[in-house]
């Protein structure tokens, strides 16, 4: 066998077995990695009404976006109200396409943008996960929106001008802690969601990739965590953000607040230690931006230094 | 100019005099400059309160040979969290703060807040004596959700402050 074919074999047989390895985990150790996935997704809190005392991932929690309200859904295992009854492909399909099952297009309120670029292996873990939780029954509620943003059909035009279904392709050229990182930045964890500008149509404007938006979801403002050195994270070491994402505060002592305090408690904070550093290592790499929307130390005679 | 008034003693007197009086009504119709001392006091006070909490971070995150600090830090935001509820006795609540209005409808809620500061700094400063790196990160964090508890109900999110300064100024 010619030494070319071997190392094609050797390599084929090689990812038989990792692919067998994760094949051969028990349920038990397949929930718990979806469990980790869901950690590395921020807790997907979005879908826990916290003001209302919602039980958990059961939806019913009000979004506020410029289109007007829209209301989390039900990710729980009940077959009436939640998830109960969909097959692993609608699992997939609504994460990776922004489908229902019923074929319907999804609001991009709903994440899918980011996680369209999720391995086949982390959904399937994080399906296992959420059907292993107690169903709640929970009706969803309809979504408070303007027209025309309230037809589904503008959700089908919408995902035409702006949305392809790609799965994140690692680039050969980097570290695998920076591929990672980058899957983790743009698919599970899905910052760009928040920390990213959009288009007036609602779509993330990729040329300002993580600059922050000061009228994010629910009007928060996301700050710029592209590495620019006064109105980014340019400032921070790789230390600084891992401690960041597990305690909750930053290098000035502040703590974080809203929809990122409810995202490391429910979720980052319980993220490999690795994995925050490979976040790190990627962030580091992404084109600072200038783009002030924090008081930062060398301009604190203006607001409050508690920014 | 400031010779010639200085040759004239009476021209001096009167435009100190004339000054005063004009001074009199502007000062009478905007309490601004107390009110501007009050809310950049009170800024400085919660910087040192996070350049503490930044102190011990840094400390814990790169595993500095200065644990000890930990406790004095951990005494003096107990310290600081009676300042604070001192220095936010005085509703001011308008002009360039974060300050909710809130910190004066409801002063009992806001005193518990500051209440809440002190009692988890004096078990940080507890547990830091002791030297258990594990007890201490999570007290930290205690101390931590303690600042985070107030701020949610007391202090202006991030977005307020962001268009008060005027948009990306």
């Amino acid at each position: 066998m010619p030494a070319g074919r071997a190392a094609v074999v050797f390599t084929a047989a090689a990812a038989l077995l990792s692919n067998s390895a994760i094949a051969a985990e028990t349920p038990d150790e397949l929930v718990a990695r979806g469990r980790a996935v869901l950690e590395a997704a921020g807790g997907c809190t979005c879908h826990t009404d916290f003001d209302d005392d919602g039980p958990p991932l059961a939806g019913g929690r009000p979004l506020s976006t410029p289109f007007g309200v829209y209301y989390s859904t039900n990710i729980t295992p009940d077959p009436e109200t939640g998830i109960g009854r969909w097959s692993d492909a609608d699992f997939a399909r609504a994460m990776r396409e922004g489908r229902a099952p019923d074929g319907s297009a999804y609001f991009p309120v709903f994440p899918y943008t980011s996680f369209t670029g999720m391995s086949d292996e982390d959904l399937r873990a994080l399906k296992a996960y959420l059907f292993s939780l107690a169903p709640v029954r929970r009706e969803n509620r309809p979504h408070d929106v303007w027209p025309p943003f309230s037809w589904r059909l503008s959700a089908r035009i919408w995902q035409w001008l702006h949305f392809e279904p790609a799965r994140f392709s690692p680039d050969p050229s980097q570290t695998a802690a920076w591929n990672r990182g980058a899957y983790l930045v743009h698919a599970v964890a899905h910052c760009g969601e928040c920390h990213t500008p959009r288009t007036l149509t609602g779509a993330i404007d990729r040329s300002r990739w993580l600059a922050g938006a000061s009228d994010g979801p629910e009007g928060e403002l996301a700050p710029n965590i592209t590495p620019h050195e006064t109105t980014g994270i340019g400032r921070w070491t790789a230390t600084d953000l891992v401690w960041y994402l597990q305690m909750g505060f930053d290098p000035d002592g502040d703590d974080a607040q809203g929809l990122m305090r409810e995202t490391i408690e429910h979720g980052f904070q319980h993220v490999p230690r690795t994995d925050l550093e490979a976040i790190a290592t990627y962030l580091a790499t992404v084109p600072p931006i200038e783009n002030r929307l924090l008081d930062h130390a060398d301009h604190a005679d203006h607001a409050d230094p508690e920014p | 100019m400031a010779v010639r008034l200085v040759d004239r003693p009476l021209g001096l007197l009167a435009l100190v005099v004339f000054a005063s009086v004009a001074a009199l009504p502007a000062r009478a119709q905007s309490p601004a400059a107390s009110d501007e001392g009050t809310i950049r006091y009170r800024q400085k006070l919660m910087s040192g309160v996070g350049a503490d909490m930044g102190a011990i971070g840094d400390i814990l995150k790169y595993g500095l040979p200065l644990q000890s600090h930990i406790a004095t830090y951990a005494t003096l935001l107990s310290q600081r969290s009676e300042l604070v509820a001192a220095a936010f006795e005085r509703d001011v609540s308008a002009g360039p703060t974060d300050a909710k209005p809130e910190i004066w409808q409801e002063p009992e809620a806001f005193r518990e807040k500051t209440q809440a500061m002190k009692d988890e700094a004096d078990k940080l400063a507890a547990i830091a004596a002791g030297g258990d790196a594990a007890a201490i990160g999570q007290q930290v964090k205690a101390l931590g959700d303690a600042c985070g508890s107030c701020h949610d109900s007391f202090r202006k999110p991030k977005e307020e402050s962001y268009k008060r300064a005027g948009a990306g100024s």
